[in-house]
């Protein structure tokens, strides 16, 4: 009962978002990078061909955004997207981007730490899964596998 | 044949050897041992901790750690030739020691610790001696921990005169650096965080010049100015644009170089480096030009306003001869060099660019990079010749037999700049990519883009242990950092 309350509530506050998007939209993202980082802009474009639009922004204060975000060093990824009203860090696949948008859970993010090979935007050939975390608590847990 | 510095040391004397080593002979050892000084300067620098005032709003004093109570340090001025004494004391809470950037010197007054000398601890002191060989803009900085000691303000110039300066209406010096303040004006304490060593070190967002936000500069129409550039920034690469001025490059890292104005106009330091550089000022009189930065793509700021007086110094600006006098460095015999290869990699995408690079890296590297978030964990970020640093004391990565030329050859397999700083010599930077440089110019620390070969060229007339590093102070902290070893006179490697 609780929980379908709980349901409820998030679809509503779902729905109110979604009014400022056209439906089948993507809400628009702000990608901010290390203005030498190259495979940044490779994770721009791959959101882009997966319908979203992205304003890139180079910057120097990647660390500190990503430290008042709640991303602990360790978990920081390469860059920082704000994507209606939560942050995305590092190369996270969209399939995770759309599963957080859609359950709208009450965290700030999620980051993907680093740069793996083989993640979106990067070259190389995966080494294994990535492991996507949450952000907002004081350690972050597992958001996601892929 | 030696070199010293005797006591009747005469200008003649001078031009004399700095003829000898244009052309191309000397390539003999310096005799340190005897060397009597006709004039000693002496200075007193003590390193601790200090208010200072660095951005305009007057009711802000952010916390420093600086020689002498200010940012930058004291400017120690001598002439060529003249034997400089410095004591410094330590009054910070750490250890510390003081490398005079740039200058040829005896290996024991370099200032690395460990390597060179014991750390200077809290309370105590320590006093370097050595004679002025080479006329130049050079810097002091700690050598330990000095991404966050050189970060929190510890530096300040170092100026030779030469013993017949070119002429010019005014010689000043810029020393340019950049802080990660916060909110509050105080110097943020993220140092050595795994972004800044991992990517291109720690970009600040205040850029000051002498230890000031700048806004404006005074200058007369007609007037020639030398302003000697330094860089100070941990990380920052510094691309200045003087608008209308053409700035003529005359000495890169204190040596003399044939005056050109560069590509674009534009001046680029990396950390560490120095340009001197003539600029008439051909605006006119109550004329404002404003200098700003471009070199980050997306991030170009102001930095500082260019403001003519009313009334002008003259209406030509003079035809002064710029060419500096050459100093007396051993012109390396590149007919009879040693080669040596040296390949830097690591860093946020260096596995990317060393696939790219392919073979030609060696599959040894690659095993020895391993996985890279596990090196990232252990603090092994960057690699020399498949290395990472973890101190000042290790095994010598090259041992050079003194007396002889060198050459390196120098890939930066990685995706980052890296301004690369050899100890106790200057080099010649003979290519870049396989394309001769225009100028071969002098430098003791060169700039090398990601991907880029450079070779450099030298005599190892310096005997000892030294330094060999990346001048990003947190990718020195992260591995980039080696040791060359130049025999003692006589000895065999």
């Amino acid at each position: 009962m609780i929980r379908s309350i709980v349901t409820a509530l998030l679809l509503a506050f779902a729905a109110v978002i979604s009014t400022t998007v056209a439906a089948g939209e993507k809400p628009a993202a702000t990608l901010y990078k290390n203005p030498q980082c190259g495979c940044c802009e490779g994770y721009a474009e791959y959101l882009r061909a997966n319908g979203y639009s992205v304003d890139v922004k180079p910057t120097h204060e990647l660390t500190p955004m990503s430290r008042a975000a709640g991303i602990p060093d360790d978990f920081q990824g390469c860059h920082l997207t704000y994507i209606d009203n939560y942050v995305v860090s590092g190369h996270v696949p969209v399939e995770t981007v759309n599963r957080l948008l859609s359950e709208r859970p009450a965290i700030k993010g999620i980051t993907l730490p680093g740069m793996p090979m083989g993640s979106p935007g990067m070259n190389g050939v995966k080494q294994g899964p990535f492991t996507i975390y949450t952000i907002g608590s004081d350690q972050p847990t597992v958001y996601a596998t892929e | 044949m030696n070199y010293k510095i005797a006591p009747e040391f005469t200008r003649r004397f001078f031009l004399k050897s700095s003829s000898i080593a244009l052309a191309g002979g000397f390539t003999g050892a310096f005799a340190w041992d005897d060397v009597q000084a006709a004039a000693i300067k002496t200075f007193r620098l003590r390193a601790g901790m200090s208010p200072v005032a660095l951005i305009p709003d007057a009711a802000v004093k952010t916390n420093a750690w600086c020689f002498d109570g200010t940012v930058p340090g004291p400017e120690i001025r001598v002439r060529q030739g003249e034997r400089l004494r410095v004591a410094v004391e330590n009054a910070l809470d750490e250890e510390t020691t003081v490398h005079w950037h740039g200058i040829r010197l005896p290996n024991p007054m370099d200032g690395v610790p460990h390597l060179t000398q014991p750390p200077i601890s809290p309370g105590s002191a320590f006093t370097y001696e050595f004679d002025t060989l080479d006329a130049g803009t050079f810097w002091y900085h700690p050598h330990q921990r000095s991404f966050e000691q050189v970060g929190r303000g510890l530096y300040g110039p170092l100026i030779v005169e030469e013993q017949t300066p070119i002429r010019v209406d005014r010689d000043l010096t810029w020393i340019l650096d950049d802080w990660r303040l916060a909110r509050d004006g105080q110097i943020s304490g993220d140092f050595g965080n795994m972004h800044d060593m991992s990517h291109n070190g720690r970009i600040g967002n205040t850029v000051t010049i002498n230890g000031r936000v700048p806004e404006t500069f005074s200058v007369r129409r007609g007037e020639r100015i030398r302003l000697r550039l330094i860089n100070a920034a941990n990380a920052r690469i510094f691309g200045i644009d003087f608008d209308k001025h053409k700035p003529v490059i005359i000495a890169i890292d204190g040596q003399p170089v044939a005056p050109h104005v560069p590509q674009d106009e534009l001046i680029v330091l990396g950390p560490a480096m120095r340009i001197d550089v003539v600029i008439d000022m051909v605006g006119d009189v109550s004329q404002r030009f404003t200098l700003t930065d471009p070199f980050y793509r997306g991030l170009k700021y102001r930095l500082v306003d260019l403001v003519y007086a009313d009334t002008p110094l003259r209406d030509r600006v003079p035809d002064w001869d710029m060419q500096l006098p050459a100093n007396p460095l051993a012109e390396p015999d590149l007919n009879d060099a040693e080669r040596h290869d040296v390949i830097f990699n690591g860093g946020m995408m260096g596995g990317m660019v060393m696939q790219e690079l392919g073979g030609s890296m060696g599959h040894e590297l690659m095993g020895a990079m391993g996985s890279m978030r596990g090196m990232m964990h252990s603090g092994k970020i960057w690699f020399i010749n498949g290395v990472a640093a973890e101190g000042h004391i290790m095994e010598p990565m090259l041992r050079l037999v003194h007396g002889r030329s060198h050459i390196v050859s120098m890939t930066n397999a990685t995706a980052w700049h890296h301004p690369i700083h050899f100890h106790g010599h200057s080099f010649r930077v003979l290519s870049r990519n396989g394309n001769p440089t225009a100028h071969k110019e002098w430098q003791d620390t060169v700039l090398m883009a990601p991907k880029e070969r450079i070779e450099i060229a030298f005599v190892a007339d310096n005997p000892g242990d030294w330094m060999f590093h990346c001048h990003i102070l947190e990718h020195q902290a992260a591995g980039m950092m080696g040791v060359i070893r130049v025999t003692q006179p006589g000895e065999r490697t």
